[in-house]
């Protein structure tokens, strides 16, 4: 049935974002990334609609999307949100290991994780979903602030960005890292790392917000997340990303990095 | 003894700077004072009788400041303040070094102090204010001030402390208002007009949670950001009711810079000051250096709107679009003054320049970061053009600027230095 009418669903593109928690967890300038992913869309004639899931959403909203994305927060929010999300957890974890591409930046990123172990050493349960966990060394401990350069093998570019948090995140046996750090402090400021991917997921630490300087991570999600609901590879037309790239050389040059 | 030495070598170094255009007068005299007698700003302050005055708040600061000095000078006070950038110990202590007479008295009536956020409980300690305003807190350069839940923190931690302190704080702000919750000798200002109530919240809003629980905030109206009529229904902490919701006159436009003049006013009346003298002083008041500041360059008439994070940006904004520009150049740097991260230009609505024939001009530091947001917003690749130098931005956005037209500029802190010495010829700091 899809198959027979591919070619004209392919010419109808559409695409369902969900934007988890965009009143609460929405720090950093995280709605550039939901901006972006938009208008790389509308640009290539793909028509998008971005679903605003709140705290106390109906947690089937979830089913109609395909794409998901989270950003970061305070403390105060994130415990907000927290209630919330754990009973979600379920639903999103299905989502995520039948390869629905999403992107989870910073506190979004911890959440994900086994746990996060607070300063007085208490530990409040993640969503388990990334091999992850997270310390938070106190307000003694330097915050790791600061743009960042890493090279992602699994996409094969180099991303570039900033980055902003005092939690330390070690990956657990069998985390694949999202990339290698070059410049910056990445995970945790020790062992080179930074990020994790899993599946189709991404949960990192750059914020600037991340996707306008990094075209190809904002191409890569929405050609997934594409060939996942029409099943069927899907090459995403060209655009000119002459102002992405010289914002990268800013950047780059910065950092003594090649882009 | 040592602090009069201290005063002479700080009067030194600053005619020295100040004669050979270093720029850096207004802290180093008070950098020094500090190294080597820490307790030199109580110490100036104990032997004199001057009020003190610190400002506090994410916006707002300079032109309070400068609003309660000229209402105080209106009424022959002899007022002091410290210049607007220098806010951290050693500015204070420099602005006092300048006025202080070669005994080391002090002989002025006030001294209003803007303090930086995380300054404030220092400043606090060693000068015991007389009077605190406390404006707002909004999200400002992350990466140097940290959350702003942190810095309400440690304000409502310091304000325990103070014993003879009057504070002046804002209702609307929920994290202000927090500020006063138990604590005696407070006064509120705060809004109250049907005619500036939104019903929905705008998209850069920071304190959605009660500061008191912790849980969401209802509000039946908000004035800008998250600035409003608020409550908690969880543990009925809500919005104290305002001493003053209206002044005389408002000499600056934009609902930002209302409650920078319903704070001043409040202190005045307070002090006892009439509303007639109010309101003349306020006629007469003019712009702080950037701060809607007008400059004449070759015949043409250049407004610069200081704005240094999303709050400040959008309303300067807002305001610069109800004027319908024809040009407006923006700046963005990423240096310390400006906060090194820049993903705050994603919580700015450009798109509103989007119905407006306006020819945009951006530079600075962060040139391409600011194009792609233009980019991004919509805004067709005509309608702007990129430079990496600020001097060729303004010779260009000047060039298009008509002899009764205005080039607006909208510049984050060192690039608003940046443009005004290469427009006055003249450094600021």
């Amino acid at each position: 049935m899809r198959n027979n009418h591919k070619s004209s669903i392919i010419n109808h593109q559409s695409l369902v974002i969900g934007w988890l928690y965009p009143e609460l967890m929405s720090i950093y300038g995280d709605r550039g990334n939901i901006i972006v992913l938009q208008k790389r869309c509308e640009w290539r004639n793909i028509k998008v609609e971005v679903l605003m899931l709140n705290v106390g959403f109906e947690k089937n909203q979830l089913l109609k999307c395909d794409l998901l994305f989270m950003g970061g927060a305070q403390d105060k929010q994130q415990e907000a949100v927290s209630i919330d999300l754990h009973k979600k957890r379920n639903i999103l974890k299905k989502l995520i290991e039948s390869n629905i591409p999403g992107l989870f930046i910073c506190g979004a990123y911890q959440f994900l994780g086994q746990y996060y172990e607070e300063s007085n050493g208490n530990i409040i349960n993640g969503l388990k979903i990334f091999d992850i966990f997270t310390k938070n060394g106190g307000e003694s401990i330097k915050r790791l602030i600061g743009n960042i350069s890493l090279t992602c093998s699994t996409l094969g570019i180099r991303l570039l960005g900033f980055e902003n948090h005092g939690g330390r995140t070690y990956l657990l046996q069998n985390a694949k890292p999202f990339g290698r750090v070059i410049k910056g402090y990445g995970n945790n400021g020790d062992d080179k790392t930074e990020g994790i991917i899993y599946k189709n997921c991404f949960g990192t630490y750059l914020h600037g917000p991340i996707l306008p300087k990094n075209p190809a991570l904002a191409d890569f999600l929405i050609q997934k997340a594409l060939e996942k609901k029409y099943g069927t590879k899907i090459t995403l037309k060209k655009l000119d990303d002459g102002l992405e790239e010289k914002a990268r050389i800013t950047i780059a040059k910065r950092l003594s990095v090649e882009i | 003894m040592i602090n009069i030495l201290l005063i002479f070598i700080g009067k030194f170094i600053s005619s020295i700077s100040r004669t050979f255009n270093l720029g850096n007068g207004s802290t180093w005299p008070g950098h020094i004072a500090l190294s080597i007698n820490k307790n030199f700003i109580t110490d100036l302050l104990k032997t004199s009788k001057t009020n003190t005055i610190l400002i506090i708040g994410t916006n707002g600061k300079t032109t309070t400041t400068k609003l309660l000095q000229t209402i105080l000078e209106h009424t022959g006070k002899r007022v002091l303040i410290n210049s607007s950038g220098a806010n951290l110990l050693n500015g204070i202590a420099s602005s006092l070094i300048i006025h202080a007479l070669l005994n080391a008295r002090i002989k002025k009536d006030f001294a209003i102090f803007e303090v930086d956020e995380n300054v404030f409980p220092a400043a606090a300690l060693f000068i015991k204010p007389d009077f605190v305003i406390a404006l707002n807190l909004f999200r400002d350069q992350l990466d140097r001030y940290g959350e702003i839940d942190t810095i309400s923190k440690k304000w409502k931690d310091s304000i325990k402390n103070l014993k003879n302190t009057n504070l002046i704080l804002n209702s609307d702000d929920p994290q202000i208002a927090y500020l006063g919750k138990d604590v005696e000798n407070v006064n509120y200002f705060g809004m109250e007009s049907k005619s500036l109530e939104n019903i929905t919240l705008e998209h850069s809003s920071d304190s959605l949670l009660c500061p008191n629980c912790g849980k969401k905030l209802s509000f039946s109206a908000y004035y800008f950001s998250h600035l409003g009529k608020w409550k908690c229904d969880n543990c009925g902490f809500k919005r104290p009711s305002p001493d003053i919701t209206h002044t005389p006159f408002y000499p600056i436009p934009g609902t930002h810079a209302m409650y920078d003049v319903l704070a001043s006013v409040l202190l005045a009346k307070k002090l006892k000051i009439s509303n007639k003298v109010i309101e003349k002083s306020l006629r007469s008041f003019k712009p702080a250096f950037g701060r809607q500041e007008i400059i004449v360059s070759n015949g043409r008439q250049i407004q610069f709107f200081l704005s240094k994070n999303p709050t400040s940006f959008n309303e300067s904004l807002k305001t610069i679009t109800s004027l319908n520009p024809k040009n407006l150049l923006i700046l963005l740097n990423d240096r310390i003054p400006d906060g090194t991260d820049v993903s705050w230009i994603w919580d700015i609505d450009f798109e509103k320049l989007l119905e407006k024939n306006t020819k945009l001009y951006v530079s600075g530091d962060r040139v391409y970061d600011l194009a792609l947001r233009l980019k991004y917003a919509g805004i067709s690749r005509e309608n702007y053009k990129t430079f990496e130098n600020i001097s060729d931005a303004i010779n260009s956005g000047l060039t298009s600027t008509g002899a009764n037209d205005t080039l607006y500029i909208l510049p984050t802190y060192s690039a608003m230095l940046e443009a005004r010495k290469i427009l006055t010829g003249k450094k600021i700091l």
